[in-house]
């Protein structure tokens, strides 16, 4: 069986928005923002503010979500260049519901063609001896990411604590990036909206997405629109000591999450299984997503 | 009753009839005048702090994409959901969930799980096409042409009648009668002593003549004065609904019942997993006394069925049932199961034609023939038996206490001794058959303290050698039986009711039953041998696949034979039942003061108590509950159609009864949360019904958007979402903890707000049935609807009190904490965003009463009530358990006629052939050429017909296809992609006819695949609309505009066989009521 997540087809872009991005481009100076971001971001320390989410008190039964928020919580007290954020899946437990697919596009107010994290649905074997594989395809947040380097503005970088992320206000939506990357995980934003062509668009589609921690009220024409878009760990949420919306909402408890560094952390004693693998390890992009298989 | 100013403001503002959000967006204030606060700023702007972890942008409710209702944390910003998880609190959604006590702030920032489909909600809720305002039919039923009126018009119109369609061409002389002309009995001493009468008629105790002599001034008042038993007039209307849930429950009870008097309130149970429910039903049947009959008689059996523990078994059989995809698992179960599975914990075998998602995490696949799982079941009941590997202490135990002696929570009745007449299995031996003497007994009322002396004729078993009486409840005297017996007693044949299973079972060997099923006997040996190696906690889990067949009652009679065989009812880790906390109220219990007195204790309000109520009687549209031969209808067999003596709610035969007129023709006709049309198998058959107003003459739906079934309404009533509502969701036989969860509304209501009862209100089925009994004077409604100074004038007035009831418990030592001074901020502060006329907390705290008010907080606060996780079980055994006898023979099932051939239907888990007609016979469209089984299934993503509005779910699989094994593709010629009909015997050319010249073909792309069953096709359901914003409307003379993506894909139930005897329903089961899914062959060609 074929892919049930990757079925938006692609469309040709509206040529308005790439010379608006275009003409952003030439006036915001991205790259060297992007630098700066970073530069102040290493330089303090964000400990956990009263925004962090308190947590009910540790009980021996929790469930592994409430451990890994902790951690994540942990890790926060860190400086942000001794986190190294990793995720895990476990393809024994994913039971292939896309809810993490769904969790995603809500969480981060994703458009119509925009996906973060499809979920693949491959049959095996031939009747009666089948099976079937689900493999849930985020952005696997290289330490050496391909996209990284064919961005003509700097516009995409990496975290010091992994992740790979795209400066809306900088990205002029060229799409190297989208073909780079060799795990299909990044997707462009045509400034599109699932109700128009209905009687009425939705103010559901208009309420800000708060992603790298800024409130992006959509309009179809600012970034994000026109911008290539990817998966970034829920950075927004993780700030708040909060999981990836896909991991806490998996139904088969198959993703994990959690800072690789603390050798106390589920993530650190996952990543030392017999059976993970990373998916085009040959290529040397060296991914901080891992699957047990 | 008139609209207020802000609802017609909301209505113009709105876009055309039907801006959905905008009328949200109207009522929240402040949605607009804040912007994106950093416009084109850059990275450095300082970061904003995330809104949707704190408590006070959160509120807890409850799901409704499909039923599983699971626990749901809605997390709003500026008025608007941005984001809906799973609750924490609530067991469906984390395991282990978070303590109750746990406080609001600390759960706030945790998410638990929650599937797809109810992350999608939102999409539901703010669907573009959803309707605002009452909508009247402009053209022909089904014309879709419509033109709003006033609430208070069309609520007048639907009771005064008249010529309500004299605009439409043909209907200019046709007179609707108005509720007012059915509403004819009201006086409840009327009502009574004519059902009495009626039933003497029927069972001969009075003559007719003598009937009417009695009751001449009253026989106007009847549907038909020859035959009483009909009942009155007020049951010519029909209240039918898909999903009801508690809370609403009552309302249309109140209403329908003991206010109108009808007896045709109507779910749709049967075409879920109707056989499910009543095969539970006639296995939990108990021998105890009847206070109606003042006699002892099989009665409170429970319409209920049992689910495994996935919590805990080791090993679970899944017959055609998917929890990974449908059938109550996502969230819960389909959690529980993976977590499980990863741990290598728990091991599961798929029985399915279809390589499911379930079947993919499964030890072992068995793709069985559609319809062969009854004969796989008694494969494994043979071998079981032949190698003696079922649980013989278990099934000894006669009645309670021997049962109690070893340990075991329930026992059945396999040692009990069966009379053997002419070579069949009927009644149970009594004692006194056999010279033993009968119990004299005494009944004692419980409530009223009469005491009604009885003689208690007890069961009997044979036991070395000699018959022993059995009284099944005894905690005394413990009585155990011999299992294999065959003998005569006093010259009465006798056979043990394991004799009788033993004799079914062994009618064929286990390769002539894997043969049936068309599976390898190796397969029922290693699965027999699995499900006997794991003590009490291995469990045959069943679901729709089994049920859902015109043999789907003794399928599943089978399956749950099966299970007792190792007695894993009410074990941990072996079959599970629902169990909740009451919220109707009536529950009493006493409290110890501590001089050792007790005091009475009763929840707060019983909201099911209706001074004057009526008790409506008479027999059902849909024949259920009655006995043909008891009734004056009775002219032979067969009947004109089947009558349901051991079901209910036939939802199949709701429209086409009404069709024939038979028992009586309905005058009016409503429809609540239901589209038979599009969920029924051969759903058509109810468009030609509904569309002829000469059969209906009043038909009026309450629905969020004009759907496959309302579209041929007179009057669509709008109805609010499950995000803007009340309910009380009840739990599912999988769930072991005592819930109850709470719906409430999360969002400002999107239908315009109306006053009734001088109270402001959205329109919805409230408001519908509110202001009708408003204007007729129905008792139970009004400013004394609840007792003398107690209103039931607005919604809040029966769901706040359900909700204090929540809080009070059901016992006496359940009372929960109080909200706390922090709690009741949040509580108010998170509710924000919605308007008095659905939130005005004196209001509120008023209909709970202001001594409960903080608990009933409390409640909300967590979205219901739900027990801690450690209380889920109690030792090896459930904490909340069945606990009774379990009838491996049904006595009253096996005394219970068939309609249609007069023939008794069998009293043992007996191998039924299917597929048959009503008449019993045999359905062989295979040789006529239809060489194809079709079958249907669920995507995770996709709700039969609620997810058409989910443009993020129709992303995820914008068009569903027919799949079909590689090898049936080749002999075809036909490739992966190719557009293909689908033809049966009773739809051969393979199309939905809509009405008024309107079509759709049965086309769907096909999908070929390894992980089907070659010789069967599938669909998933939940595609292929032509409603539900897929189709063109007229509103007001202006032309609303479809929405493709909503229609593309196939849904195929229109080729479903339609019965060839009755000819306007699917096929049925008889005995259980299913509608039937997977007993239909098709042919394919090119499209």
């Amino acid at each position: 069986m074929g892919s049930t997540a990757e079925t938006v087809p692609p469309r040709r872009r509206d040529r308005r928005w790439s010379r608006r991005q275009l003409l952003n481009a030439t006036l915001a100076a991205p790259g060297a923002a992007a630098l700066l971001a970073q530069e102040v971001r290493a330089a303090t320390p964000p400990a956990p503010s009263a925004e962090v989410a308190p947590l009910p008190p540790p009980r021996e039964d929790d469930n592994a979500l409430l451990r890994m928020q902790r951690e994540v919580q942990t890790a926060l007290r860190k400086p942000i260049h001794e986190r190294r954020w990793a995720m895990a899946i476990d393809l024994h437990r994913c039971i292939g519901c896309s809810a993490c697919t769904i969790a995603c596009v809500v969480e981060n107010k994703l458009p119509p063609g925009v996906v973060y994290r499809p979920v693949i649905d491959e049959e095996i074997g031939e009747y009666p001896h089948v099976s079937r594989r689900f493999l849930p395809r985020p952005c696997m947040q290289c330490e050496n990411p391909p996209c990284v380097p064919v961005c003509p503005v700097k516009a995409t970088s990496r975290r010091p604590d992994g992740i790979v992320e795209v400066d809306y206000e900088a990205c002029i939506g060229c799409r190297y990036c989208i073909a780079a990357c060799p795990y299909g995980a990044r997707t462009a934003d045509f400034g599109e909206f699932y109700t128009d062509g209905t009687p009425a668009r939705q103010a559901y589609e208009t309420e800000p997405s708060h992603e790298y921690g800024r409130s992006w009220r959509r309009d179809g024409k600012r970034s994000p629109a026109g911008n290539a878009r990817k998966c970034h760990f829920c950075l927004h949420r993780l700030e708040a000591g909060l999981l990836p919306a896909c991991v806490t909402t998996c139904v088969g408890y198959a993703t994990f999450f959690g800072d690789v560094s603390d050798p106390e952390s589920l993530i650190h004693e996952l990543a030392g299984k017999r059976n993970v693998v990373r998916l085009k390890e040959e290529l040397g992009t060296r991914p901080r997503v891992f699957y047990l298989t | 009753m008139s609209e207020s100013p802000e609802s017609r403001r909301t209505f113009l503002k709105s876009a055309a009839l039907l801006g959905g959000s905008a009328a949200a967006a109207s009522q929240v204030p402040g949605l607009l005048a804040r912007l994106a606060p950093a416009e084109a700023g850059s990275y450095l702007t300082p970061r904003e702090a995330y809104p949707l972890a704190r408590p006070e942008n959160i509120l807890y409710s409850v799901c409704q994409q499909c039923n599983t209702q699971c626990g749901i944390k809605v997390k709003l910003e500026h008025g608007v959901i941005a984001k809906i998880d799973g609750n924490p609190y609530s067991p469906w959604n984390l395991m282990p969930h978070l303590p109750y006590r746990t406080p609001v702030t600390q759960a706030a920032g945790v998410d638990a799980l929650l599937c797809p489909k109810g992350q999608a909600a939102i999409q539901t809720a703010y669907d573009p096409y959803r309707i605002v305002k009452v909508l009247k039919r402009a053209g022909r039923r089904g014309e879709n042409r419509w033109r709003s009126i006033p609430f208070d018009q069309a609520v007048a119109e639907i009771v005064e009648g008249g010529l309500l369609f004299k605009d439409v061409p043909g209907e200019e002389k046709r007179k609707v009668e108005g509720l007012r002309d059915l509403w004819v009995v009201r006086d409840p001493r009327v009502m009574n002593e004519l059902a009495e009468d009626g039933r003497k008629v029927a069972r001969k105790e009075m003559t007719l003549a003598g009937f009417k002599a009695r009751h001449r001034e009253r026989l106007k008042h009847l549907i038909d004065p020859d035959h009483p038993d009909l009942g009155p007039k007020n049951n010519q209307l029909v209240f039918m609904w898909g999903r009801l849930k508690a809370g609403r429950g009552e309302l249309v009870r109140r209403f329908i019942e003991a206010g109108f008097g009808s007896v045709n309130a109507h779910g749709h149970t049967t075409v879920c997993q109707g056989s499910l429910y009543f095969t539970g039903k006639a296995m939990s049947e108990q021998y105890v006394w009847d206070a109606k009959d003042r006699k002892t008689k099989w009665t409170r059996g429970a319409k209920f069925y049992w689910q495994a523990d996935q919590q805990s078994a080791e090993f679970i059989i899944f017959v055609g049932a998917s929890p990974l995809e449908a059938n109550y698992g996502p969230t819960n179960r389909a959690s529980r199961i993976a977590q499980r599975l990863g741990d290598g914990a728990l091991k599961i075998a798929v029985v399915d034609p279809r390589a499911s998602k379930t079947a993919a995490k499964a030890w072992k696949w068995v793709p069985i023939k559609p319809g062969g799982e009854g004969a796989m079941a008694l494969g494994m009941i043979r071998w079981i038996i032949d190698h003696a590997r079922h649980d013989a202490r278990y099934l000894t135990n006669a009645n309670k206490a021997a049962a109690r002696a070893d340990g075991e929570p329930t026992w059945c009745n396999a040692a009990w001794l069966v009379r053997i007449e002419k070579g069949e299995p009927g009644v149970f031996l009594r004692a006194s058959d056999v010279g033993l003497p009968k119990e004299k007994r005494v009944h004692r009322d419980g409530k009223t303290g009469e005491e009604t002396p009885y003689e208690f004729d007890p069961f009997v078993v044979w036991k070395d050698g000699a018959p022993v009486p059995v009284d099944p409840y005894s905690e005394k005297a413990p009585v155990e039986g011999e299992l294999r017996v065959k003998t005569e007693i006093n010259g009465i044949a006798v056979k043990s009711a394991f004799e009788l299973l033993v004799e079914t079972a062994g009618a064929k060997t286990v390769a002539e039953w894997a043969a049936q099923a068309d599976v390898k006997p190796a397969d029922i040996a290693e699965l027999a041998r699995e499900f006997t190696s794991h003590g009490k906690r291995a469990v045959a889990d069943i679901h729709r696949g089994v049920s859902q067949h015109t043999n789907g009652f003794y399928q599943v009679f089978a399956w749950y034979t099966l299970n007792l065989l190792i007695g894993n009812y009410d074990w941990k880790g072996g079959l599970a039942k629902a169990t909740t906390y009451d919220a109707a109220g009536g529950k009493t219990d006493k409290i110890k003061q501590p001089d050792g007195t007790e005091v009475a204790w009763a929840q707060p309000y019983s909201v099911n108590t209706v001074e004057r109520r009526l008790n409506p009687f008479g027999i059902s549209v849909i024949r259920h509950g009655d006995k043909y031969e008891d009734t004056t209808l009775f002219r032979g067999y067969p009947a004109r159609r089947p009558w349901f003596p051991l079901s209910s709610d036939i939802y199949q035969e709701i429209i086409p009864s009404i069709g024939d007129a038979y028992p009586y023709p309905a005058k009016a006709l409503f429809i609540y949360m239901g589209t038979p049309v599009y969920s029924l198998p051969a759903g058509h058959t109810n468009i030609e019904i509904l569309a002829d107003p000469a059969r209906i003459p009043l038909v009026v739906a309450s629905d969020i958007v004009i759907g496959e079934t309302s579209m041929y309404a007179d009057y669509i009533f709008p109805d609010l979402s499950n995000l803007e509502r009340w309910e009380f969701a009840g739990s599912h036989p999988n769930m072991i903890w005592k819930v109850q969860p709470v719906r409430q509304p999360v969002i400002a209501p999107i239908p315009e707000v109306v006053k009734v009862w001088g109270q402001e209100m959205p329109i919805s089925l409230e408001a519908l049935l509110l202001a009708i009994a408003e204007r007729l004077g129905l008792p139970g409604f009004g400013a004394d609807g609840f007792g003398p100074g107690k209103p039931f004038t607005h919604p809040d007035h029966l769901y706040l009190r359900m909700a204090a009831n929540l809080a009070a418990g059901d016992r006496a030592d359940q009372a929960l904490p109080e909200a706390s001074a922090e709690e009741m901020r949040i509580f108010l502060e998170s509710r924000r965003q919605l308007p008095k006329p659905v939130f005005d907390p004196e209001r509120w705290r008023q209909a709970a009463g202001s001594e409960l008010w903080p608990k009933v907080v409390y409640v909300l606060n967590r979205g219901g009530r739900f027990d801690d996780f450690a209380r889920g079980y109690d030792g090896d055994l459930l904490r909340n358990r069945y606990g009774t006898l379990i009838n491996l023979y049904q006595e009253k099932t096996a005394r219970t006629k068939n309609s249609m051939t007069g023939k008794y239907f069998p009293g043992i888990a007996a191998h039924v052939p299917a597929p048959t007609d009503v008449l019993g016979r045999t359905i062989d469209d295979e040789r006529a050429g239809y060489d194809l089984r079709l079958i249907t299934y669920r995507e995770v993503m996709h709700t039969k017909s609620r997810t058409a509005a989910n443009y993020w779910l129709l992303a995820l699989l914008p068009e569903n296809s027919v799949l079909m094994n590689r090898r049936d593709a080749d002999r075809r010629g036909l490739k992966d992609g190719d557009r293909i009909r689908i033809h049966s015997a009773s739809n051969p050319d393979g199309v939905w006819d809509l009405k008024n010249g309107r079509s759709r073909p049965i086309v769907g792309r096909l999908k070929v695949v390894e992980g089907l069953r070659p010789g069967v096709i599938a669909f998933s359901l939940g595609h292929g609309h032509w409603a539900y914003g897929a189709g063109d409307v007229v509103i007001d003379g202006q032309m609303v505009k479809g929405d493709p993506r909503r229609g593309f894909g196939v849904h195929a139930n229109a080729a479903l066989r339609v019965d060839p005897v009755i000819k306007n329903t699917t096929l049925s089961d008889l005995t259980g009521g299913s509608a039937v899914f997977y007993d239909t062959y098709v042919k394919v060609t090119r499209a």
